[in-house]
């Protein structure tokens, strides 16, 4: 029995007091986009200064906004409708906070409190280190705020309330309450924000011709922060679906996932043509434009989720508000950029020369080659099918077969530039030193893939394939590691374990980058295994039965009856009988909800997962159960904490970075 | 009598699970293949999910209708043409390289072949820039060149 709840006056004063400020926040974003222009219009540096006092200023007020409404959901305030929407009272603490970024409003102002976060700390590491630089900078995001709280404040407010008073709230999605669902957006949004921070730095760049030598340096780290943290949430995504959506796999090419992947990927292009600039002094305008198309592509990935055009173009295009707003935001942002990008984007020359085909900055154009093509790829299979239905009306699905034809390819030269490319030196390689050390690499490839297309009976073409370069580049991994522990070893003589470690430590952003090499290697490896050699079984099971798929023995126990605090569930025995460990899939049903949630049951070890899913009951006291025998699996989640490792390595250079930045000028 | 009805009534149960404790269940072989098309085909009534992944009524039906068709001994290519005879090309998984979905075919390859070649003349662009330009040489330079391979041969 719920009583009906008394909504106190002080809560009400808060979310009005929240939503006041959010709009005051608009007020102030305006006056850090407008201020650098007049303050250049007038030439008074101290009224473009002035955007430095708007931006913290925006991130204190948007920040009152968020606690507000985070307080609205933990008091259950149901006279908000955005909580009344996705919160209800027995939610758990944890999701009640989560549900702030649960759906369309709450997540978009979680996106633009990120962007005045990132903007902050923009502003107060530049108000010193380039204080001219600084207001442009701000001014560029200031317009994206703009952009982001009229969206939010006047077509979709999480502010609105709602009357009369609801007793009690609707559900936050079962799907979303769960751990890694929890923190997947915000992983995924400081990823797609991220990147607004090099678009700002370049498009000031652009209109203020500052020399590219001085702010690519700059922001290198920026990229590698937002690349870090899409990487993070894409992941966590992955795990997510693989636990909670129940169907074996985790990632299913969905338009969803496409948009998190595009600028993934455009950014991974980033982060290797940066180094090609700051080490050798070329490729200036193809930054440029690289930079803008990222972040072009965080900005689509963000609508393209959260506008509702991919579950119905036509609800999308007929919407006269949202919809309407976002196009004409999204064209204004593009033409802007993109404009401003032909108008001014040749203000400097390369300054040094290519030597020759085979050195290091030639395999880095041709890398972001393969990624800008994986990226274009991956754009059209997810914005052709919706054209197509907007403009003529004609249905054609794009799903996860066509992907896989069109991406494995291009993935395996990727691996394949990567055994490559770090042998290579910059300017110009030797050809006969280089072909020495590829030898035992080629060799180690070439005889892995035989040896997998002979025993393991693939039934594909891309398994001995894919192993064969994963090998070959897991080999020159080693082979460039052992020879600078080598050198290390005779020239310092050093022991061992000693050069193994100063080898990484001194040359920090080399091998940071090896490691995440290394760890992109270990996910392929897992990729490999589950997406070809998975085994599945479907069976009818009663109580005692035992099945057997891919090698493994599973004994049907028990089924039991659960209730927890916001859900029932059903929950099913199975028993490994080899080992001896027990498995639990659930059927869940959660208040609110018309359909049961499958929860599977998993039980991992790092060269399989027995993965577990209750399907539905059959004739006479038997359930369906899909068995699935997913290899490798784990090498996906362990490969991706080795990325993240390796990415703090490289970032932890910096001290030394600037050291001997200044030395240099000295 | 009524004893001996329990005794049998018992009797009959322990049997029964004995029978069942521990037996080996194999999954239905038509199954697979069932999957194996469903796989192929979309449903049509959710967000990007194959007829063997949704628990959707249609998809749900789809099965069934495949499973007929299996029993009814047809093939594969046959049960497929079946479907998309009643909802189109939409129905598969996998666009077909015919009508719109040629496009997604040959954007690829185009797309690959456009940015590998603007890469390669970029590359040979910037490397002929760098390469030095051949002196030339006076005429008493060449004078002398052209002494020395004389006495060279």
């Amino acid at each position: 029995m719920r009583q009906p709840r008394i909504v106190s006056t002080t809560a009400i004063n808060l979310i009005e007091l929240g939503h006041f400020s959010a709009h005051l926040a608009l007020v102030v974003a305006l006056v850090q986009g407008l201020a650098p222009l007049l303050g250049r219009g007038v030439r008074e540096p101290r009224l473009a200064a002035l955007s430095i006092n708007a931006a913290v200023l925006v991130f204190i007020l948007t920040s009152i906004g968020a606690v507000t409404l985070v307080h609205a959901f933990l008091t259950s305030n149901f006279s908000v409708q955005y909580v009344a929407q996705h919160s209800n009272t027995i939610l758990p603490a944890i999701y009640k906070f989560a549900a702030l970024w649960g759906g369309h409003e709450g997540s978009l102002y979680l996106w633009v409190w990120i962007l005045t976060l990132y903007t902050l700390v923009v502003a107060w590491y530049g108000r010193t280190r380039y204080p001219a630089h600084v207001p442009v900078i701000l001014a560029v995001q200031g317009w994206i705020m703009v952009g982001f709280f009229g969206l939010i404040l006047f077509l979709s407010n999480p502010f609105a309330r709602l009357f009369p008073i609801p007793s009690d709230g609707n559900d936050l999605n079962p799907l979303l309450q769960d751990p890694a669902m929890a923190i997947h957006p915000p992983m995924l949004y400081l990823g797609y924000v991220g990147f607004s921070v090099p678009f700002a730095f370049a498009m000031t760049a652009l209109l203020t011709k500052w020399k590219s030598e001085l702010w690519v340096g700059l922001i290198r780290r920026w990229v590698l922060i937002a690349w870090g943290f899409l990487t993070t949430g894409i992941l966590l995504g992955g795990w997510w679906a693989y636990y909670e959506l129940g169907w074996g796999g985790y990632w299913a090419w969905d338009p969803v996932e496409n948009a998190s992947f595009m600028p993934w990927l455009l950014g991974t292009a980033l982060v290797h043509s940066i180094t090609v600039q700051d080490r050798r002094q070329m490729l200036h305008t193809w930054n440029i434009f690289l930079t803008i198309s990222t972040f072009a592509l965080s900005l689509l990935g963000t609508f393209l989720v959260r506008s509702g055009v991919l579950s119905s173009v036509h609800a999308f295009a007929v919407d006269p508000g949202r919809g309407a707003y976002i196009l004409i935001f999204m064209t204004t942002v593009l033409a802007v950029s993109f404009g401003i990008f032909l108008a001014k984007g040749r203000y400097q020359e390369a300054k040094e020369e290519i030597t020759s085909f085979l050195s290091r900055e030639s395999l880095f154009v041709w890398n972001n080659v393969v990624f800008a093509l994986a990226c274009v790829c991956v754009l059209l299979g997810t914005l052709y099918p919706l054209a197509l239905d907007a403009l003529y009306g004609a249905k054609i699905t794009v799903a996860a077969p066509y992907f896989n034809t069109v991406m494995v390819p291009i993935f395996l030269v990727v691996v394949l530039l990567m055994g490559i490319g770090p042998l290579v030196p910059w300017r110009k390689a030797n050809v006969e030193r280089l072909g020495q050390r590829l030898l035992l690499p080629v060799l180690a490839g070439v005889i892995a893939a035989i040896a997998m297309a002979i025993f393991m009976r693939p039934l594909h073409w891309t398994g001995p394939t894919a192993l064969g370069l994963v090998i070959f580049a897991l080999g020159s991994l080693i082979v460039d590691y052992s020879r600078a522990v080598r050198v290390r070893r005779t020239q310092m003589r050093e022991s061992f374990w000693r050069a193994l470690l100063k080898t990484v430590s001194m040359n920090r952003r080399h091998y940071g980058g090896m490691i995440v090499h290394f760890g992109i290697l270990v996910v392929a490896l897992g990729l490999i295994g589950s997406g070809l050699f998975r085994a599945e079984s479907t069976v009818t099971m009663a109580r005692g039965d035992i099945v057997e798929v891919g090698g493994e023995r599973l004994r049907f126990d028990d089924l039991q009856e659960l209730r927890r605090d916001n859900y029932a569930a059903l929950q099913a025995k199975l028993t490994l009988i080899d080992s001896g460990r027990a498995i639990y899939p659930e059927k869940r049903r959660y208040p609110r909800q018309q359909e049961f949630m499958t929860e599977s049951g998993i039980d991992s070890t790092p060269l399989r997962d027995v993965y577990i899913v209750l399907a539905e009951p059959a004739e006479g006291n038997r359930w369906a159960v899909h068995v699935y025998v997913n290899p490798l699996v784990q090498f996906i989640w362990i490969g991706g904490a080795v990325i993240l490792s390796g990415l703090l390595v490289t970032l932890s250079n910096r001290r030394r970075a600037l050291k001997a930045s200044l030395s240099s000028e000295i | 009598m009524r004893i001996s009805s329990k005794f049998v009534v018992a009797l009959f149960l322990s049997i029964f699970s004995i029978t069942t404790f521990g037996a080996q269940v194999q999954e239905d072989p038509l199954e697979r293949q069932v999957l194996e098309i469903a796989k192929e085909l979309r449903c049509a009534v959710c967000q990007n999910q194959s007829v063997a992944e949704s628990n959707a009524d249609l998809a749900r039906d789809m099965r069934a209708i495949i499973r007929e068709q299996l029993q009814a001994g047809k093939s594969k290519p046959e049960i497929e043409q079946y479907f998309v005879n009643r909802y189109g090309n939409y129905i598969l998984m996998k666009p077909p390289a015919e009508g719109p979905g040629a496009m997604l075919w040959v954007m690829p390859a185009l797309f690959a072949v456009m940015l590998a070649f603007t890469a390669f003349f970029y590359l040979k662009q910037r490397r002929r820039g760098s390469l030095p330009t051949a002196p030339t040489l006076s005429a008493k330079d060449r004078a002398l060149v052209d002494r020395a391979r004389a006495d060279n041969q």
